[in-house]
């Protein structure tokens, strides 16, 4: 039986030398979670990936991101079926590996001019991708970065838990932040 | 008089005494051009260059481990840039880990480089003289350059060899515990043993075109078949895989001598599949280092020949089921299999075909050369064409495996690209449809991650594989043979239009094939160039796949696109070493289009072909540390790079910050003054996600600062027009490069003017229809851009 927390005897604490290796994991948050660390944001931002072009739904969601107000900055070419849907991006051309560096970079004022972002979520990208963007605002970063894919992504500060064979579970969780926002 | 001679001689009366005569320097050495300022450099000689490249395109990190395990006194977690117990921080670290990955990539290609000169003098000496054809003068631009020499003899590519030895070991000394404290000196090593990595790569493929009379710059070489459903069942198999094709090589002499050539297939994998080809045209291609355990699992192969770099480590275990003898060929790879070169050929073959050993270890080229074929023989004369082209005896036998499974997700998550296998096998139980499960083919780079985790022990790739059977099967087509380099004379006639910007581009498609989408994606994203006239070069694994790839003619790329180095040419110059001439072609067009010279005088070169060569790398699967290398070498010379999603697992990118205006100055030697430049190119190393990402992406990063206005006009044309394809609008950024009306395309002139005044706050002359005020800077035709202080302070004297 493994030890509890509750009872007499000391709980396993990792520690650096012998160890599985992660130091700071991210919190897997249920989408009520999500929608109040963005409502608390004083300048979110929403980041869209090029799985936006495979999949018709990620799009949906994201078009009803910004209808409540949350600036998108699209990369890959997910630009083009959120204009064709009537948003307006505040950035289209530049990569997630290009606005991660901008993010970590004190003077950068984001896109509009007027500051960085505090917190910025993340929507429809090849996991292996995101989770090394993460890692780098993880490490070199303040800001609170929220992963909504079908991934936990570990290095984020929050995240989705894991894919299940049911993807409507997932855009179901999709839609419970967007109700609670 | 008494004449020395190269050799040993005995001294007489001394009869233990014996001097040993080396290169002598027979003449003064040939002033074939001044010598320049670092000739043979060491760690620190361009290391003001690397720091210029570093301020702009700042190093970006992302870290694969919050850990750092590298000694004893750890491990420690580096995690938010903390420091370890050596006192190295998160970001060094990683720069240290990039260096490490250089090395490797430069020592891969450097001890091949090595292996090839040292047999190839054994066996043809050392004054085989360099002749790479009639129209390439400048034979070994990258050995000019960097270790200012101009080699004449395969004995004289020592000389080059030897200095990138030298500064390997002197770079991977620095990454040792307690070294380097700024991550960007580490950047700057890692810039020089890459650089290094292009010299090794050069002499490598300089010394086998030469000995073995591969085609020399010839722009129409002969189309070779290329693909999964190449081979004639009916005949014995010979497959080839790796990067070293001395050992193979003699496998074709041998059965040409025989006269018994088309009696067999020999077929290969990877680069060595290109040098094969190279060699003998007659030679296949199966495609590239992913189908590995496609060809063997389907039986194709009768005996397999592996020599080094990017093969499967459990290599033999595959053969070993698949019930294929093992060659191996080079000490990089020995594969735990005993050496057999003292035994003599029919011993060796008796071992192999009887299955008393399931492989050997035979660094002897030309025993493989005899051995292979009496294996492959006898071998197919066991199973016949029968066992080829199966992954399962039959359909009964697919769907008993495809039912095992119970949608656990175990592979999901341990493969590479996520592949839902779970959802195609469970489509497949209830609707015997197996297309879900064909999908995959067309991703899956048969890793076997998925394999292992599956706790049902299912054949996963076996199933993808035969689900998707025919179209794996039709995947075949044709590849041009690696031409080697670009000719002088085909830089004399495109450099001027490259450098003034006529031509938009050069796109060097190069590397691995970890791609993030279906292998087709390649040849989308480069016809899209190909269409537009800018100028398409590859290698190595993405040109083999371009030879897979047929349009509803049933044509590839190749046939449809000539070979020429020129305005919408499609050019294989080979395998990975070959990436030399990519590299070279771009120090051609300062030489031989700008009179610049290159002995000794690489950040000269390097600071003019990043001002003015719109040639952009390009990357869209790359996995191994010579990717990392070869991409990190073209940088320094001044050639930004654009990666596939999985190249941000190297962890390092150099990524401008275009919004910093203080970042972006050069000199203008005609102003003689210091001014601010547009941002182009704003990425020296950027990875992106999507095929129509890579598009755009590649299109801009061709903007160069020195493009005439007409130059300006065509590149900007194609960035808007593709940016408006793929992305839906005008890009964020096109304003940037407006340096006067003239740049902006034709046909959009008026509206990008009035965009300009409305939203830019620009001033307009309407009635000239003229840009008054608003741009960085103006055009000016004399425009001389340099950030090089010492070319600034030579081309402004007097
Ligand atoms: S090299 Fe430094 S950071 Fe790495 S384990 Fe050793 S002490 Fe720790
Ligand atoms: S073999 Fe294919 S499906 Fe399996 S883990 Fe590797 S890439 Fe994924
Ligand atoms: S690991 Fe095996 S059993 Fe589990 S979903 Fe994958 S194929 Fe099916």
């Amino acid at each position: 039986m493994a030890v509890t927390k509750e009872e007499k005897f000391p709980v396993a604490k990792r520690f650096d030398i012998a160890d599985v290796q992660v130091s700071r994991d991210a919190t897997a948050v249920k989408p009520k979670i999500v929608a109040n660390v963005i409502k608390k944001a004083k300048r979110p931002l929403l980041i869209t990936g090029g799985q936006l072009l495979k999949d018709e739904k990620l799009v949906e969601f994201a078009v009803k991101f910004a209808e409540k107000g949350i600036p998108i900055a699209a990369t890959a070419g997910s630009s083009k079926p959120l204009i064709e849907k009537g948003v307006k991006p505040v950035s289209k051309t530049y990569t997630l590996h290009q606005i991660t560096q901008f993010l970590q970079d004190e003077e950068f004022k984001g896109f509009d001019g007027s500051g960085n972002y505090d917190t910025v979520v993340f929507l429809g990208f090849l996991p292996y991708y995101l989770s090394r963007m993460l890692s780098s605002l993880k490490h070199f970063s303040k800001i609170t970065t929220i992963a909504i894919d079908e991934f936990y992504q570990p290095h984020a500060k929050f995240s989705f838990t894991n894919l299940t064979k049911d993807r409507e579970l997932y855009y179901s969780m999709l839609q419970e932040v967007l109700d609670n926002l | 008089m008494f004449e020395l001679k190269k050799g040993a001689f005995v001294v007489d009366e001394l009869r233990n005494v014996s001097i040993h005569i080396g290169k002598i320097v027979e003449e003064e050495e040939e002033e074939w051009e001044e010598a320049g300022p670092t000739p043979k450099p060491g760690i620190i000689e361009l290391r003001k260059w690397d720091h210029k490249l570093l301020e702009r395109y700042e190093p970006f990190y992302a870290p694969m481990q919050d850990f750092c395990n590298l000694c004893t006194m750890g491990p420690c977690d580096l995690s938010m840039n903390k420091k370890g117990a050596c006192g190295i921080d998160l970001k060094t670290a990683k720069a240290r880990l990039v260096t490490i990955a250089c090395c490797i990539g430069a020592s891969a290609h450097t001890a091949h480089a090595r292996h090839l000169v040292d047999h190839l003098i054994e066996e043809y000496g050392e004054d085989l003289p360099i002749d790479l054809g009639g129209n390439v003068n400048v034979e070994a631009p990258v050995m000019r350059t960097v270790v200012g020499i101009k080699p004449k003899t395969l004995g004289d590519l020592r000389e080059a060899l030897s200095w990138a030895e030298k500064e390997i070991v002197k770079v991977l000394h620095s990454v040792h515990i307690g070294n380097e404290e700024s991550y960007f000196d580490y950047e700057s090593k890692a810039l020089h043993v890459s650089m290094a990595d292009h010299v090794g790569m050069e002499v490598a493929d300089i010394a086998q075109i030469v000995a073995y009379n591969f085609p020399k710059a010839e722009p129409n070489t002969p189309l070779v078949d290329t693909g999964f459903g190449i081979v004639d069942v009916s005949k014995p198999t010979i497959v080839v895989v790796g990067h070293n094709v001395m050992y193979a090589r003699p496998v074709t002499d041998y059965l040409d001598e025989q006269g018994r050539l088309d009696d067999f297939e020999i077929a290969g994998l990877c680069c060595t599949a290109h040098d094969m080809t190279r060699y003998s045209a007659k030679a296949k291609i199966f495609g590239p280092i992913y189908y590995q355990l496609r060809v063997i699992r389907a039986g194709l192969a009768d005996v397999v020949i592996s020599d080094e770099q990017c093969i499967r480590a459990d290599l033999l275990d595959a053969c070993k089921k698949a019930g294929v003898p093992l060659i191996a060929t080079s000490d990089a790879a020995v594969r735990g299999l005993p050496d057999v070169s003292e035994w003599p050929v029919e011993k060796i073959v008796d071992a192999l075909v009887s299955g008393k050993l399931p492989g050997v270890f035979l660094p002897v080229p030309e025993k493989v050369g005899q051995v292979a074929p009496l294996v492959a023989e006898a071998v197919f004369r066991k199973h016949g064409g029968e066992r080829k082209y199966k992954f399962f005896e039959n359909d009964e036998q697919l769907m008993e495996e495809v039912n095992k499974c119970t949608q656990c997700m175990n592979c999901v998550f341990a493969c590479p690209h996520s592949l839902r296998v779970d959802q195609g096998m469970v489509h497949a139980q209830k609707t015997g449809d197996l297309s879900k499960l064909a999908k995959l083919e067309e991703i899956c780079i048969a890793c076997g991650k998925c394999e292992q985790a599956c706790p049902k022990n299912i054949k996963i790739i076996n199933v993808i594989m035969r689900a998707n059977y025919d179209n794996l099967y039709n995947k075949t087509g044709k590849t041009r043979v690696g031409r080697g380099p670009i000719q002088d004379t085909e830089i004399r006639k495109v450099g001027q239009p490259i450098v003034f910007g006529q031509i938009p581009g050069v796109i060097a498609a190069v590397g691995c094939i970890n791609y993030p989408d279906e292998m087709k994606s390649i040849v989308e994203i480069l016809e899209e160039f190909l269409k537009r006239r800018y100028i398409v070069v590859t290698s190595g694994c993405h040109a083999m796949d371009i030879g897979m790839i047929k349009d509803e003619e049933g044509k590839t790329l190749y046939e449809k696109y000539p070979g020429d180095f020129d305005a919408g040419g499609l050019v294989n110059v080979g395998s990975c070493v070959s990436n030399a001439h990519i590299s070279g072609a771009t120090i051609k067009i300062a030489n031989i289009f700008a009179m610049r010279p290159l002995r000794g005088n690489y950040a000269e070169i390097a600071d003019y072909v990043l001002n003015r060569v719109g040639a952009v790398g390009f990357s869209w699967g790359p996995y191994s540390h010579k990717a990392a290398s070869i991409a990190t070498g073209f940088n320094r010379l001044g050639v930004p790079v654009v990666v596939g999603p999985h190249g941000t697992k190297y962890r390092r990118a150099y990524i401008g910050k275009p919004w910093k205006k203080d970042k972006w100055w050069v000199y203008d030697i005609k102003t003689k003054q210091k001014i601010n430049i547009e941002p182009a190119p704003d990425s020296l190393l950027v990875a992106v996600e999507t095929k129509e990402e890579a598009i755009v992406q590649l299109a801009r990063l061709c903007i160069r600062p020195n493009d005439t206005s007409a130059g300006r006009q065509i590149k900007l044309t194609h960035y808007i027009e593709l940016h408006q394809k793929y992305y839906g609008d005008l890009p964020d950024d096109w304003p940037v490069y407006v340096r006067s009306e003239a740049d902006l395309p034709l046909k959009q002139r008026e509206e990008l003017l009035r965009i300009l005044e409305e939203q830019h706050g620009w001033k307009i002359d309407w009635d000239k229809k003229k840009i008054v005020d608003g741009p960085i800077r103006p055009y000016d035709a004399g425009f001389n851009p340099t950030l090089v202080e010492e070319v600034y302070a030579k081309y402004t004297k007097g």
